[in-house]
């Protein structure tokens, strides 16, 4: 065989499995498309579950979601924000800093379960909190911390120098400098990892199982301490019920409404990369 | 490079201020109107869900969360006062009291169910309709391997198991093979739920489990029991007059007497209309 | 005191607290798993779980999680290392968007959804193909978590040849050879390590996997007869505790045993995570 056939030969190769992978990926999604969209409806998104979610809707599912990742969210960003700021302006010692940033890509390799029995030790048993939504958002938010916190400091560190000196040299002190340059020009890059990370977390059902949901009879959680419904957690009761035609069915628009929440919060990450072109870090 | 204005309130003291907020006004929020919390049996679940829709239609200030982790995960969190009302299908061990010596836990039988043998339909039409005690626990022991010993298809048995905190194994196990924690060295499949193993059962065609009375369906059926020379078949007949053998009361666990809203609760429960929803349900009242 | 102002103080309690979450997570679970190590001991080492008679063998899911990830792995290697090549190497510009949107859209799937294919789907149809009494095996597992980890090895791989600039390749044209070759004999020698990173996170992240091996594997704590029989239902650490940790008594025996499952899950995850990372660092710069 001379070199110029196995130079094609791979090439085809290449293309085949890349097809292949193709393939893969859009007949999973036209699957769950298929199948979840001849349940979905206003009904369906409106209206509560009954029966175990094998009748009636996923509306308070959607909505426990929703308050899972916002709070996951607002509770991520301070702190992502602030290490960030910490990491690229204060800290200087190399040896830290490299110390600490492999603690923080430890953490991103944390399997889902291990923050699931973390959270259901320390909360709920050691401080007493109960099975609460909001204890699943703090577990939420540590899980998401990496990916917001690693974005955060890489557009913090590729604003060009100048800006720091220019506005050191305009007489503000080191935290108004922060203030007025930093955070602002960094801050569409921290929402994007922010919003990679949400994306994630509104899909996870282990970290969230044993510590912030009840199985049905919740509405909407009026306090912090009441456990929630969520769409990953109903979704794993309808697969334990994967014979009966009504529960599978509910069980595919689910997932269907699942993957649509994740696509948003990915797309929410993506606009904001591109619409604000501060000092966002391209991959 | 357009060089964004500042804003005030990106502020970090803002955000940091805003989230100590946050958790300040969380511990203050622990009052509030009473909430229920439910957690335990799989089996007992769906009553627990119909009542609690039948209960919110009078009362509807009322909060009640029903989770669904297994009769042993029930009584666990009543003894360490995380929930109000356990459910439970079996009775509450020694180890258990042992465990919570300082809890007084007062059950309350709220209905009878049966466990029931159950094959996959395909079994069943061939024939095998009815086992003895011995062919059952020889099943589960690994002794007999193939449908064909017991007068069936020429298949190897699917043998399911339940997860061992189950009080659906408890009860089955007990009956069977003695000992509520027996192992079953002939399993193939260890699940959870009532709903989960229904699902396996039904999705197979070589399939043996142990699952409630009302878990039943054209793809899961029952099988009868013989005794001497009587076969007992799973109905309810059988079940309220006592001769099906692997029945068992279903129970409510509290910690203490029941106050309140929860003694309320139970109070609807066992009254005749709480009763008739079990009924319609497909399980056995406990005013038959 | 300019150092202490209120914003240095909450810049440095946000990182201390990123710092520490960490820390935390190893300490409590090693806490917690202290009374099961001390009580059990070599216990673990055994094949049988059975609590009620004070039983706590690792043994089946130990093996599960290793046979699980690897048939992952094994499925997986080959679509993202020559899915990452094309991409990054011969895709047309204009596709490349569209082929790494289409590998985030399958990244951006949640584990349940996968967990409800492979109930739904996929081990019936495993049951069915192989003329097996259950299609809930630990090669059912191993399938479904391939398509889970694909997209992240393949991101992680596409980088690696990627960040190689481009005079590279141009001064491999020069000299006369094919696509081909200067793949073979330039590129590859210099992505090697992070394609390594890459195939060791991507182990990393199976092995920790929960939902959808939970829903498939079939729970049961036995080694496979005879062991190399992967058609065969079994169990995986995070199977496990994903089945057994709600339902235990928090402060007993049983319970301290499954986080002693946990604490070396974690370590697992932890050891190829870290070295995964200190393989990349060492990476390839440019001249």
């Amino acid at each position: 065989m001379n070199r110029i056939t196995k130079d094609k030969l791979f090439i085809y190769c290449t293309k085949l499995i890349i097809g292949i992978s193709l393939v893969i990926v859009f007949s999973i999604l036209l699957f769950i498309l298929y199948k979840g969209y001849k349940g979905l409806n206003s009904g369906f998104i409106l209206t509560e579950s009954k029966s175990f979610g094998a009748e009636g809707g996923i509306l308070y599912q959607i909505i426990g979601s929703l308050m899972l990742t916002i709070m996951a969210g607002i509770i991520c960003f301070p702190i992502a924000l602030g290490a960030a700021i910490y990491d690229s302006e204060y800290l200087k010692n190399p040896k830290i800093k490299s110390i600490t940033s492999t603690l923080i890509f430890g953490l991103n390799g944390v399997p889902s379960i291990i923050f699931g029995i973390f959270g259901l030790i320390f909360f709920v048993n050691i401080l007493g909190t109960g099975i609460s939504w909001l204890v699943g958002s703090v577990i939420l938010a540590f899980m998401i911390l990496p990916t917001a916190l690693t974005a955060s400091r890489q557009t913090m560190e590729s604003i060009p120098k100048k800006y720091r000196e220019a506005s050191l040299g305009l007489g503000l002190t080191k935290w108004q400098m922060i203030r007025s340059v930093i955070i602002p020009q960094s801050f569409s890059g921290s929402l994007t990892g922010l919003f990679i990370g949400l994306a994630r977390a509104i899909g996870e059902t282990a970290p969230i199982m044993f510590i912030a949901t009840a199985f049905s009879g919740v509405t909407i959680p009026y306090n912090f301490l009441q456990p929630a419904v969520t769409l990953p957690t109903h979704l794993l009761n309808l697969a334990q019920n994967a014979v009966n035609p009504s529960a599978l069915q509910n069980a595919w628009s689910t997932a269907l409404v699942l993957i649509f929440l994740v696509v948003v919060f990915n797309l929410t990450a993506m606009i904001l990369r591109f619409k604000f072109k501060t000092y966002t870090p391209q991959r | 490079m357009r060089f964004i204005k500042p804003k005030s309130f990106f502020s970090v003291g803002r955000l940091v201020a805003f989230c100590f907020l946050l958790f300040t006004s969380i511990s203050c929020v622990k009052s509030g109107r009473e909430t229920i919390k439910i957690d335990g049996s799989s089996t007992v679940t769906p009553i627990l869900d119909k009542l609690i829709e039948v209960y919110k239609i009078q009362n509807q200030d009322v909060n009640i969360t029903l989770n669904s982790s297994g009769s042993g995960t029930g009584i666990n969190l009543v003894g360490e006062g995380t929930i109000q009302i356990g459910m439970s299908s079996r009775d509450i061990e020694q180890a258990e009291l042992d465990r919570f010596k300082n809890v007084k836990f007062v059950t309350y039988p709220i209905g009878k169910d049966a466990v029931i043998a159950v094959v996959s339909s395909e079994i069943y039409d061939a024939g095998v309709k009815a086992l003895t005690r011995e062919q059952i626990q020889d099943i589960y022991l690994g002794k007999i391997k193939n449908w064909k010993e017991l007068g069936g298809p020429d298949k190897s048995i699917l043998v399911i198991d339940k997860e061992k905190s189950r009080g659906t194994r408890h009860v089955f196990m007990e009956y069977i093979l003695g000992n509520k924690d027996a192992e079953a060295p002939g399993a193939k499949l260890v699940l959870g739920s009532n709903n989960e193993e229904q699902t396996a059962i039904a999705q197979s065609d070589v399939a043996i489990g142990m699952i409630s009375l009302n878990w039943l369906n054209k793809d899961v059926k029952g099988l009868g029991l013989i005794i001497g020379d009587k076969t007992i078949e799973p109905n309810r007949e059988n079940i309220l007059n006592g001769t099906y053998p692997i029945a068992r009361e279903l129970f409510l666990v509290t910690n203490g007497q029941a106050e309140g809203n929860t003694k309320k609760f139970i109070d609807f429960i066992l009254s005749d209309e709480g009763q008739k929803v079990v009924n319609d349900l497909g399980y056995v009242s406990i005013k038959n | 005191m300019k150092k202490f102002s209120v914003g240095y103080v909450s810049v440095l309690t946000a990182k201390w607290i990123a710092t520490l979450i960490l820390l935390s997570i190893i300490l409590v679970l090693f806490i917690y798993s202290g009374e099961s190590i001390h009580q059990i001991g070599f216990g673990f080492l055994s094949e049988t779980w059975n609590p009620g008679n004070g039983q706590f063998g690792m043994l089946s899911m130990l093996y599960g999680s290793m046979a699980v990830t690897t048939i992952a792995l094994v499925i997986a290697l080959p679509f993202s290392i020559f899915g990452a090549i094309y991409i990054a190497e011969y895709s047309p510009v204009k596709y490349r968007l569209f082929l790494k949107s289409a590998m985030e859209l399958l990244a951006g799937i949640p584990s349940i959804v996968y967990g409800l294919i492979g109930v739904a789907v996929l081990a019936p149809l495993t049951g069915d193909l192989f003329g097996l009494t259950t299609g809930r095996t630990i090669a059912t597992a191993g399938i479904i978590l391939a398509l889970m980890v694909i997209p992240t090895i393949l991101t992680l791989c596409e980088d690696a040849f990627s960040q190689i600039p481009k005079s590279y390749r141009e001064n491999g044209f020069a000299l006369g050879l094919t696509r081909y070759e200067v793949l073979k004999n330039i590129l590859l020698p210099i992505a090697k390590p992070n394609v390594m990173a890459a195939i060791l996170l991507g182990f990393g992240r199976a092995i920790g996997e929960t939902m959808a091996v939970m829903l498939v594997i079939g729970g049961i704590d036995k080694l496979p007869q005879p062991i190399y029989q992967l058609f065969t239902p079994g169990q995986t650490l995070t199977s496990k505790l994903g089945r057994e940790v709600g339902e235990t008594a928090f402060n007993s025996l049983h319970f301290s045993a499954l986080i002693t499952l946990g604490l070396i899950l974690l370590l697992i995850v932890l050891t190829f995570t870290l070295v995964s990372k200190y393989i990349s660092s060492k990476k390839f710069r440019s001249a």
